[in-house]
């Protein structure tokens, strides 16, 4: 199937419609249903894999947007949705910053008042909920990300 | 920006938060404030109501932490009420579901 294509400016003002499009492509392969068909405007995120896929969407976007484009934009996100049979991939490059995705700190092993994070699960969240990510850095970075169908396994990280 | 997506209702002893929609990296910081505003006056029951919240970020989990941290620092308890679909599918991924008893 051929990619969707998007190009938005990389800041966080262009997000909603990046994930609304990333829900509804996300739904193509999961063949799941709207509550509210009629209602563009309806966060409706419920089945499994288009959870999975829209979860890890919106904090690579973040993280493009925060990490790349410092906030304040300066070039687009182009961002490639390929829906396949069994599968979902989504490609997003930008011209920012690259990211130094070995730096991101693991979870605490034991969570409680004390040691619940107040930052840094964006990329714990995404690899966890995908099966595949991968990131190079450029000028272009490009982050690629995949699900299958059913569910899968933690995500192998490629750089 | 979105617009806030939240309402909090007070009474003699007990915070409620209602949470609607989205709560990511744009909603957020405006919940931000109202939390420190809650924060501030000590409550010492705070109910978050997330049965209309659709969606979750890292920033909308951070932001809940920080209030979770805030009203428990002042000898407060805080209940994580009605999360659902992909806000619940986070809590369990990062494990709050059991910090937050959900």
């Amino acid at each position: 199937m051929a990619p969707i294509r998007l190009i938005v400016p990389g800041t966080l003002r262009y997000r909603d419609v990046a994930v609304r499009i990333v829900a509804e492509a996300a739904r193509l392969v999961s063949c799941s249903s709207r509550r509210a068909p009629n209602d563009p405007l309806d966060h409706d995120v419920r089945d499994p894999f288009d959870t999975a896929v829209v979860s890890a969407f919106m904090e690579i976007f973040n993280n493009v947007s925060i990490h790349a484009y410092q906030r304040v934009g300066g070039g687009p996100i182009e961002i490639a949705i390929t829906p396949g049979e069994r599968q979902l991939v989504i490609e997003l490059k930008d011209h920012g910053r690259p990211f130094d995705i070995d730096a991101v700190a693991p979870l605490p092993a034991e969570l409680d008042v004390n040691t619940l994070p107040e930052g840094g699960m964006g990329i714990h969240i995404a690899k966890t909920m995908l099966d595949e990510i991968g990131y190079e850095p450029g000028p272009p970075n490009l982050w690629r990300l995949c699900k299958r169908l059913p569910g899968g396994a933690n995500a192998v990280t490629r750089i | 920006m979105p617009s806030p997506a939240f309402d909090v209702q007070r009474s003699d002893s007990v915070t409620t938060l209602l949470v609607r929609g989205s709560l990511d990296i744009n909603t957020a910081p405006q919940l931000a404030d109202e939390i420190d505003r809650v924060i501030a006056a000590r409550p010492s029951h705070v109910i978050v109501d997330l049965s209309a919240l659709d969606l979750i970020d890292s920033s909308g989990v951070a932001a809940l932490v920080k209030l979770y941290k805030g009203v428990r620092g002042t000898g407060g308890a805080v209940t994580v009420a009605g999360a659902r679909d992909q806000p619940l599918a986070i809590f369990k991924l990062l494990r709050m579901d059991k910090v937050f008893d959900i």
